[in-house]
């Protein structure tokens, strides 16, 4: 009994994901209410009937009460939780007990996290983004849904059963010798080879990495590249779990998976936006673009010079196209969220992909369009607050702006790129803001500038979410060059490949453990920091016994582990760093510590305090432990500062003095260099 | 304990509950209905009534809606910033809001609270509704919104306890006595169960927890209007000081009244149990609670009655699955005498005696109803019971929600006495309670059916007799009040002693609040309801405030998850144990010492010596974690 449901506030469904149960309570539901001999409509239409009253009120209470629903829970221990972002609502249900309200949460977050990755600022604009989730195209819109499903039933799949993404934390395989020859593999090699290459027709490989089924076995980033976040990374990996499910659940790929899996390419396929094949026929349309309206609803605010819609042939899924995928960048000026990076995920054997992330030419215009944003953002937000004159003035931007805005409209009126619309408005909010006859700097420009932010948006839309490279050199590294770029990890790690499949599973144990810790059952340490994380490995199949022994009891052990994961983050996000509890026969404790660079144990800090409804914990939807590093930072300034955490498992027999003591050799000790030189 | 009496001084602080309204949707069924007509009672009751509207119609919209979609009542509904409880029952939906800082499960249980004390002086809604105009019930949800609200510290925002009096100072033989009061009135076959009161606090009470807080409501109530007479139902007849109205138990509170064992009446005074294990008796903690020698008297008044065996309620009802043949025999006639069930009285949970109490645990005293303890024991035991085993927990189990019959008297021949008793009395004139009730007194509003708990309410009354700040409140049956005789002989019977009680209670000072401690504690004992702590309850108050939200996170996560046992936590303000068992929840953090951590691993750390600082210190508290 599970779903989760985008629907915006005139309660149009923009995205759902049911499972089988759910979708049939649906059609029961539904069925109840109708009248006798009238077919089922189509799903989308039951579930919006279904959940219009709960998207109506939840805007209706916005407006008028300045609140909104958090969650509902029904006697029969269902579970609602509900969360606006901008104009779209985000429910999550679950009626089987498995999931609590963090979780629907975090699920939320997560696929929210996933469209931005997919669809970058096109988020910022409500209107845009509904039509981007929510393509008039049935056929496109089942596509793209399909997809995302797909990807929320990966991430879950993940987050079930993998603990790295339980903790939100990456796993690497460890293995030093093999992981520095592999670093240096990429560096030397790989990635150098193909940015050297004309056939890589403008982008440049900013990171290559080489995943073993959700582990990390190297990472390369190049030198001018800013580093890639963890939750970027978690998200990447989802997507090539995604197009290249390994399957987990069987320790020994047996012949006919090797045959079904290899080579094939990804099971459901989308590019965000298929790129037109026919240009010409879409710039012909143009001129009559007015008088045929192609949307449902035709904003005159979001009408906008368009030429992606309109071409709707589908091209037949291009295996060496590689996904658009917008990822946050750090820079030396500052950071900028959702810059556009094309994604290349090459599998070299089930199990075992390589992943190219590079930056495509035109990413400059990302940015420029992101301050643009910002500056509007900004000056909105000002205006609000009914400083207008402030806002003018006290601004360096908006003439700044001014003139910026002015270039680069000129420079777009060069290009391909459609920016008739954008330049209207922007000669009407110039206008507005800066003539006599107009507003000036009051609320009422207000209007003015979200129009400016949705056809900002609009631009950036044209430029990165439809392919613009002409049809007959399209911007991407060749198909040659990618496979020349498979084949020569392939080579590199053809003797290593079963080794690192069955390590991948194995990648530390609890049998190395044993002797010195007797009693501990289990542990998970990560250092946030870095964003990774060391556990025994826990999985459990049919087929093998791990440490833990196999079926019940394991999972038995799972199941605490994972319960305790969400235990102590509902704690730290009260403020609780230090949590230890006897549940049962087992003692579990959690620490979170900090530490500067040399090691040096730091004392421990407040930790806000967050409200229920705050966004999850955790680094994958939204990095809660960058931003407690910041504010701990606060009181160390000018000292790089770490963050560790560790919990562990105990039978309950063993004395808590000894627990204690184990907990803190595993602290100190998982992290020494000599022991795992990569971490 | 005694800080309780200084949070009572305190003004109220705006109190946990927020918001808190019924909606009656059946009267808002056409497009063209106005919402406001729907709205039964809103609180506050200042705000604006769009706003009521608005509340009142987006939760029954939403409401219903949810329900459909989960087959099921919505039961809480959150937003950003407001936790309301939910019920929805009927046509009917309440609300309760509270700060989100409130944990969910205590907004719950405040709403129950609230919807039960509103039928237990009303009987069902709907049929309230119909009988008493809007306005007149306005004040009645007002009343005991307040009542629920009233001197509340922020600890009890999080456990509902009840009000009792401080026994640290008070002489054990004054409980003693007041449970030896409500004992003597017992004899009246009439009578079902009582409570002594003093200054709206418990000093002794036969009734579960949840009944003993509802009683206390219109206590408190006659309190504060200076002892005025008040009710419809209120009769004058003995010098304004005993008052009566009419109140309507739920099926399974008028069953667990009537569970408490019968067999005593039959037992030979003198035999201390020596099946029962040792340990529970240890659930009586208090001197009220074993006064077994001295109630014995009454024994032998009591079980004159010849009829008394017919009345065995507790058997006829509670054994119904497994022993009677005719569970409900709702053919009960007119001319059967009113039962008389003794019953003794609930400590009011004062663990600091427990040293005297030891020795007097030897004289077994047979119905404890503290019934968690019981629920433990009934575990550990093995049920292998059947059938009227160990009866003395009887009451103990019939207390939960759950009416089995496996508790217990450990005497065995005594058990076989009961159970032929208790089948012959079924057997001749096996009667409900319910009907029976009703029957007997045909002036009596009749027993109402309400959907709400579906099951039916029956109409009791509730007979007080106070003698300054002392009261004396007995659930007795509806024709009570008609029988003079009866009447008189309650009245007289205790008036003397009451009088005692009250000129020994007035003396004793509040006591001087001892030192604070270099720690706080919260001890909640589930069974008897009761919070012992050391806290000021000072709303604000500061230095208390990280210690209270601990409380509040850790009890929550006790009531989420079973297996848990203990738990410490700690942030950079404060570190804080807490351990619980069936029967209790206690709280522990200890002030001072350096919190100096790096929060890494270590086994000096002082957070860790909690649990045996937590055991030592304690124990002078009554509270014994060992």
């Amino acid at each position: 009994m599970k779903c989760l449901l985008i629907a915006s506030e005139s309660a149009e469904v923009l995205f759902h994901w049911t499972d089988l149960e759910f979708q049939q309570n649906i059609q029961e539901q539904y069925g109840a209410s109708q009248e006798e001999g009238q077919g089922l409509p189509a799903f989308e239409d039951m579930i919006s009937t279904q959940f219009a009253p709960i998207i109506i009120s939840s805007s209706t209470l916005v407006d008028r009460q300045g609140d909104s629903y958090t969650s509902f829970t029904t006697e029969s221990n269902h579970v609602y939780v509900l969360h606006q972002f901008d104009e779209c609502l985000y429910i999550a249900v679950n009626g089987d007990g498995e999931e609590k309200e963090d979780d629907l949460r975090r699920k939320i977050y997560v696929m929210k996290k996933m469209i931005e990755v997919l669809f970058g600022m096109v988020t910022l604009s409500g209107a845009l983004l509904k039509r981007e989730l929510r393509p008039q195209d049935t056929e496109q819109r089942a596509r793209l849904w399909k997809h995302l499903q797909s990807l929320l039933e990966t991430y879950s799949h993940l987050r079930e059963n993998d603990q790295s993404f339980l903790v939100e934390a990456v796993e690497r395989l460890i293995h030093p010798t093999l992981c520095e020859q592999c670093i240096e593999f990429l560096e030397r090699r790989l990635v150098q080879q193909l940015n050297s290459s004309v056939e890589r027709a403008g982008e440049e490989v900013l990171h290559a990495f080489i995943l073993v089924h959700t582990k990390l076995l190297a990472f390369y980033s190049s030198r001018n590249a800013s580093t890639l976040t963890t939750s970027d990374l978690l998200a990447l990996i989802i997507m090539a779990q995604n197009m290249y499910p390994s399957n987990v659940d069987l320790d020994d790929p047996s012949p006919e998976d090797v045959e079904s899996t290899s080579g094939s390419g990804p099971e459901s396929f989308y590019t965000p936006e298929p790129s037109p094949t026919d240009r010409d026929s879409s710039d012909s349309e143009k001129p009559v673009r007015g008088s045929t309206p192609v949307f449902e609803f035709v904003d005159p605010d979001v009408q906008m010079a368009e030429d992606s819609l309109q071409t709707l042939e589908v091209s037949p899924p291009d295996p060496s196209a590689p996904r658009r995928v917008f990822l946050e960048v750090s820079l030396k000026d500052g950071l900028y969220p959702m810059m556009p990076h094309s994604m290349y995920c090459l599998p070299l054997w089930p199990g075992i992909s390589l992943v190219l992330l590079t930056k495509i030419s035109t990413s400059a215009v990302a940015m420029s369009v992101y301050k643009f944003l910002e500056a509007f953002a900004k000056l909105e937000k000002r205006l609000n607050e009914g400083q207008g004159s402030a806002a003018a003035r006290g601004q360096l931007t908006i003439h700044d702006v001014r003139g910026k805005l002015d270039r680069f409209i000129k420079a777009l009126g060069q290009s391909e790129i459609q920016s008739a619309h954008l330049q209207q408005v922007w000669t009407d909010f110039k206008n507005q803001a800066f003539t006599k006859s107009g507003s000036g700097f009051t609320r009422d420009l207000i209007p003015w500038c979200k129009k400016m932010k949705t056809q900002l948006c609009g631009v950036y839309r044209q430029c990165f979410l439809t392919d613009s490279g002409s049809s007959d050199s399209p911007r991407r590294l060749s198909p040659a060059l990618q496979e020349r770029a498979q084949t020569m990890v392939q080579d590199k790690l053809l003797d290593w490949k079963d080794f690192l499949l069955v390590k991948s599973k194995r990648n530390i144990t609890m049998v190395s453990y044993l002797e010195d810790f007797p009693g501990l059952v289990h542990f998970i340490c990560v250092d946030r920091s870095t964003g990774q994380m060391i556990a025994p490995s826990l999985s459990i199949t049919e087929r093998t016994t791990s440490e833990l022994g196999k079926g019940p009891v394991a999972q038995y052990i799972k199941s605490k582990v994972w319960a305790m994961v969400n235990t102590t983050r509902r704690y730290l996000q009260k403020g609780y760093s230090t949590v230890t509890l006897r549940d049962g026969d087992f003692y579990f404790c959690y620490f979170l510590w900090f530490e500067n660079e040399t090691g040096y144990k730091l004392e421990a800090g407040d930790i806000p305090v967050l409200p229920d409804d705050s966004a999850p914990i955790g680094m994958l939807a939204w990095d809660y432990y960058k931003k407690l590093l910041r504010y701990y930072s606060k009181n160390h300034q000018g000292e790089a500062v770490k963050c560790y955490e560790l919990l562990t498992i105990h039978l309950g027999v063993i004395p808590t003095d000894i627990i204690l003591q184990h907990c803190r050799q595993l602290a100190t000790k998982l992290w020494e260099p000599s022991r795992n030189p990569l971490l | 304990m005694h800080d309780k009496l200084m949070a009572e001084l305190m003004p109220p602080d705006s109190g946990r509950c927020n918001y808190f309204f019924l909606y009656d949707g059946s009267k808002v069924t056409g497009e063209g209905d106005p919402t406001r007509e729907g709205i039964c009672y809103f609180y506050p009751e200042e705000t604006p009534l769009d706003r009521q509207e608005l509340l009142c119609s987006q939760f029954a919209g939403v409401g219903r809606c949810v329900s459909e979609l989960s087959s099921s009542p919505v039961r809480t509904l959150r937003l950003r910033h407001n936790k309301f409880a939910i019920r929805m029952k009927d046509d009917f939906l309440w609300a309760l809001g509270c700060s989100v800082e409130v944990p969910t499960v205590s907004v719950c249980e405040l709403l129950d609270q609230l919807i039960n004390l509103f039928c237990f002086y009303n009987g069902s809604v709907r049929q309230s509704y119909q009988l008493n105009s809007q306005e007149t019930l306005a004040a009645r949800w007002a009343r005991y919104l307040s009542y629920l609200q009233s001197g509340s510290s922020e600890m009890c925002h999080i456990f509902s306890c009840l009000k009792t009096i401080d026994s640290t100072n008070v002489d054990p033989l004054l409980l003693l006595k007041a449970a030896l009061i409500l004992q003597a009135c017992q004899r009246c076959p009439l009578v079902l169960a009582g409570c002594i009161l003093f200054r709206g606090r418990v000093v002794s009470t036969q009734m579960s927890p949840e009944l003993t807080m509802k009683v206390m409501v219109h206590e408190s109530e006659t309190y504060t209007k200076g002892q005025r007479i008040n009710g419809p139902s209120t009769s004058s007849s003995f010098d304004g000081a005993v008052s009566s109205t009419t109140v309507f138990l739920t099926m399974s509170e008028l069953q667990y009244l009537q569970a408490a064992p019968v067999d005593k009446d039959f037992s030979s005074h003198s035999t201390p149990s020596k099946n029962a294990p040792p340990k529970k008796t240890r659930l009586s903690r208090t001197l009220s609670d074993t006064p077994s020698t001295e109630s014995e008297p009454s024994y032998p008044s009591s079980s004159q009655s010849p009829q008394k065996a017919s009345l065995s309620p507790h058997l006829s009802e509670s054994d119904t699955s497994v022993s009677s043949p005719t569970p409900s025999q709702s053919t009960a006639d007119s001319l059967n005498p009113s039962p008389q069930w003794l019953r003794p009285p609930l400590s009011n949970g004062k663990h600091s005696h427990e040293a005297e109490e030891e020795a007097l645990d030897q004289s077994y005293y047979h119905s404890f109803h503290n019934n968690g303890d019981g629920g433990s024991q009934i575990h550990s035991e093995g049920d292998s019971s059947v059938f009227g085993e160990n009866s003395h927990l009887n009451g103990d189990a019939a207390c939960g929600t759950v009416f089995d019959f496996r508790g217990t008297d450990s005497e065995n021949e005594r058990s076989h006495e009961d159970k032929m008793v208790a089948g012959d009395s079924r057997g001749c004139c096996g009667t409900d309670q319910g009907p029976k009730a009703e029957m007997k007194d045909p002036s009596h509003l009749p027993s109402v059916f309400d959907n709400l708990e579906e099951s039916p309410f029956i109409g009791m009354t509730l007979y007080m007799h106070r003698v300054k700040g002392l009261v004396l409140a007995l659930l007795v049956e509806p024709h009570f009040l008609s029988d003079a005789a009866s009447m008189e002989e309650v009245y007289h019977s205790s008036l003397a002693s009451l009088n005692g009680l009250e000129a020994h209670l007035r003396t004793i000072s509040p006591g001087a609040p001892g030192a604070p401690g270099p720690y706080m504690f919260a001890h909640f004992d589930c069974i008897q309801s009761t919070l012992t702590t050391n806290l000021s309850g000072r709303p604000g108050g500061a230095p208390e405030h990280p210690f209270v939200r601990a409380t509040s996170l850790l009890h929550s996560h006790f009531c989420n998850t079973e297996t848990l046992q203990e738990a410490i936590i700690r942030s950079a303000s404060a570190a804080v144990y807490g351990t619980r068992s069936v029967a209790q929840e206690t709280y522990f953090q200890q002030h001072g010492g350096s919190l100096r951590n790096s929060g890494i691993p270590n086994h000096q750390d002082s957070a860790f010596s909690l649990p045996s600082k937590a055991r030592h210190r304690l124990l002078k508290h009554g509270v014994n974690l060992l």
